[in-house]
């Protein structure tokens, strides 16, 4: 029984390909667990994440502050950056904007290096979308295997024109409530 | 679908229960008027004022809902002030500033003030429902209880979130989730825009409070609850602190402007400041300048950074000082302070407490030749000072029979403590004391001492009428929002509208650099920049930092124009008749 349920997983997911596919021309990464959930701007979307995903008993670390050098890649099966910028947040950190995109970036880096897929998460709305967001919204797009986003984080459009400029598939959910659901259709554990 | 049809069961309820009102960013009326930073606050002080309640009945009503609508910013646990203005041309200053426990002492604290911001160590005793009591006192009509009630059912039946609301528990959801996990959604999530929040534990206790009255939060049940959370929690109040509470009510402080009349709060809080900076200006012809000269940003920044070195030096809790408030607030000790300043170059920033005054020479009405002739020297100041939130709420009400409110309430910074006591957190005042004990310092923490902030509701009388009722939140940024306020009102002849749209800078001691919303011509900011010498740093426009000022002003017919706190998605509302 233990073999069979991830089996259905990926057999699901493959179905789950076909039928995106109808809608993106991108194919559906495998997220298997255990994820490390990292923030990417310190605001407190990356906390919340990890909230959801204990709700969906996803096996998980979540770190705020994680670098490079300390992330063990055999440890972890998905990265998850959840983007999100506050200024209060990267005080409370002593670290500035360009530091914080340095240090998401080189995560990303090795999560790439080791063929761990990346998951870029936006999930704190509109209101968490600015210049700063952004700028490491920017830097972490290129290294996305997918795009979980809130429906009000992309008003503008900025992360459908992401994902299809860079062909990497995109999920949206309305509440991070929603989030749960996603977690459970979406990773494999 | 569930979550559709209670937003639809929240907002039919809304609108059926106050159909008799109107609201929106700008409203007119002859009826009466209530402008706050929450539109469901507005509307029921518009419909106690539609019920025939006056603007004191309102202001309280506005004040409780206010607590249910934007727990953030204010509420039962946390503390203000009113002037009040009533039709017999009475003016007060309702003090219901929170107050240091017994308990509470620099020993008893490892490291500084700041480390127990968030525990419930930080809270000082709460003024709010006693603050509502002597308001009541001084001329409401309406029940005590009736006035709670809506609030009650505002809490029960819930509100639909909006982006503020959202934004400021995102922003504060680690300490949340820590703190106060019954507050959040499902107790684990952020309240988004959209959801319907309620607070049915809240209702219970404002049930109790419009039941029992103010003895229900400061002698019984809500007194104990506090001490039994204190006791468990290594707080420092206790049930005979909020015993002992009590609001102070005395004659507004009176100034004037231009021919205007200004009444505003007394220390601990900021009128005696904002009066000494107008003071100033007046000497200026201002009215020859646009709201946007540089040369005008330049002069009323540097005379806010002034008054604010003289705020550290003279204002604290009468009570514990003799402070020279009427030096202070003087027109001659103005004219030393305008001295001060040099037209075609900003003061060094590292030099700002070098520029302290010496209010206490113009105590008993010497001029400033006298003072001066005499050779008297300046105060020095100290450059330290307390962290300053840009939490806090204002609303201001006035009705059809000539009274007017304006009242400013606050938990400090969002969420106050965070601490969660039966559905109301409670404030972290305490952090506007002295970070440590500095000898000779008007802020050292004392027990039963009103920590001093900087809040000023402001109400403006022409010829003996109400002309304008304003204030702001932000903290720092208060006195500088509210001058600019009064200035773009009286001399750059704005709009009520115009003036709370305007853009907004800073003038503040503990600010190095010139804060500014964009929305200054680039031609202004390079000025400030490359000839005056400012260091300018620009927010995004409209940004919470400047605070979220709202006004009521009555036109010479009597039409009132509320202007709601579009910074954070306030209102006007009024009744339709």
């Amino acid at each position: 029984m233990k073999k069979t349920i991830p089996l259905l997983m990926v057999v699901l997911l493959i179905l789950g390909n076909l039928l995106f596919a109808d809608s993106t021309p991108t194919q559906l990464p495998v997220l298997e667990a255990p994820v490390l959930i990292v923030s990417a701007g310190q605001s407190p979307g990356a906390l919340q994440f990890s909230v959801v995903a204990k709700m969906a008993k996803l096996p998980h670390q979540f770190e705020k502050l994680l670098k490079a050098e300390d992330f063990d890649p055999t440890k972890y099966k998905t990265l998850v950056l959840v983007v999100g910028a506050s200024s209060k947040g990267l005080g409370a950190a002593g670290i500035d904007i360009e530091e914080e995109v340095k240090r998401v970036i080189a995560l990303a880096e090795k999560a790439k290096a080791n063929k761990i897929p990346v998951v870029i998460c936006h999930l704190e709305g509109g209101t968490r979308r600015g210049p700063m967001s952004d700028r490491i919204l920017d830097a972490l797009a290129p290294y996305a295997s997918i795009f979980l986003v809130k429906t009000d984080s992309d008003k503008d459009g900025k992360f459908k024109t992401l994902s299809e400029n860079l062909k990497v598939p995109i999920v949206y959910f309305e509440k991070t409530s929603d989030l749960k659901g996603i977690i459970q259709q979406y990773f494999i554990y | 679908m569930k979550r559709f049809l209670a937003f639809l069961f929240v907002s039919v309820l809304t609108l059926t229960t106050v159909l008799a009102v109107v609201s929106g960013s700008v409203v007119t009326s002859k009826y009466g008027m209530v402008a706050a930073a929450n539109e469901y606050a507005a509307r029921i002080g518009a419909e106690i004022l539609e019920r025939g309640g006056n603007a004191l009945d309102a202001a309280i009503a506005v004040s409780f809902a206010l607590g249910v609508a934007e727990p953030y910013a204010s509420g039962i646990g946390g503390e203000g002030y009113a002037i009040v203005r009533l039709a017999n041309g009475e003016r007060y200053a309702v003090d219901f500033k929170s107050v240091a426990p017994g308990l509470a002492s620099y020993d008893k604290i490892e490291g500084k003030l700041s480390s127990i911001n968030y525990t419930a160590k930080g809270a000082c005793v709460p003024g709010v429902v006693a603050g509502a009591a002597e308001v009541w006192k001084l001329g409401a009509r309406m029940p005590w209880a009736e006035l709670i009630k809506p609030s009650i059912d505002l809490a029960r039946n819930g509100l639909v979130v909006n982006e503020t609301f959202a934004g400021i528990v995102s922003d504060n959801y680690e300490r949340l989730l820590e703190n106060a996990p019954e507050f959040l959604k499902d107790g684990m999530l952020a309240w988004e825009p959209g959801d319907v929040f309620t607070n049915p534990t809240l209702a219970d206790t404002l049930e109790l409070i419009a039941k029992e009255g103010p003895d229900a939060f400061y002698k019984e049940k809500i007194a104990e609850d506090i001490e039994k959370f204190m006791l468990e929690h290594d707080g420092f109040m206790r049930k005979s602190d909020l015993e002992n509470y009590k609001a102070i009510v005395r004659e507004a402080l009176h100034g004037t402007y231009r021919g205007y009349d200004l009444y505003v709060p007394h220390p601990p809080v900021s009128g005696p400041q904002l009066l000494a900076i107008l003071n100033i200006l007046e000497n200026f012809n201002l009215s020859a300048f646009s709201w946007d000269d540089p040369l005008a940003v330049h002069i009323i920044q540097q005379v806010l950074v002034l008054e604010d070195v003289d705020r550290r030096l003279y204002i604290s809790d009468p009570a514990f000082f003799d402070l020279p408030t009427e030096g202070f607030i003087s027109k001659e000790y103005a004219k030393t302070r305008l001295m001060e300043l040099n037209l075609s170059k900003a003061l060094d920033p590292n030099t700002y407490f070098d520029h302290a005054g010496n209010a206490y020479e113009f105590v008993e009405g010497k001029t400033y030749e006298e003072v001066l002739l005499k050779g008297a020297k300046v105060s020095s100041s100290d450059p330290m000072d307390s962290y300053e939130f840009h939490s806090t709420t204002h609303f201001s009400v006035v009705d059809r029979y000539g009274n007017a409110v304006a009242w400013t309430q606050t938990l400090s910074s969002f969420f106050g403590t965070s601490m969660y006591v039966d559905g109301f957190f409670l404030n972290n005042e305490i952090g506007n004391f002295a970070s440590t004990y500095r000898e000779g310092d008007v802020i050292n923490l004392e027990p039963g001492k009103r920590p001093r902030t900087t809040i000023c509701p402001t109400i403006i009388e022409k010829d003996g009428k109400v002309k304008y009722v304003l204030g702001t939140p932000g903290g720092g940024r208060i006195i500088s929002t509210i001058t600019q306020l009064v200035v773009d009102l009286i001399d750059f002849g704005l709009s009520p509208e115009e003036a709370v749209k305007a853009p907004k800078f800073v003038g503040y001691a503990s600010y190095k650099d010139l804060r500014m919303e964009k929305g200054f011509p680039e031609n202004t900011v390079r000025f400030l920049e490359e000839v005056l010498g400012h260091k300018v740093k620009l927010y995004e426009y409209p940004d919470l930092f400047f605070g979220g000022p709202n006004i009521v002003a009555v036109e010479d017919d009597g039409t009132m124009i509320g202007v709601g706190s579009i910074r954070r998605n306030g209102a006007a509302a009024c009744p339709e008749k």
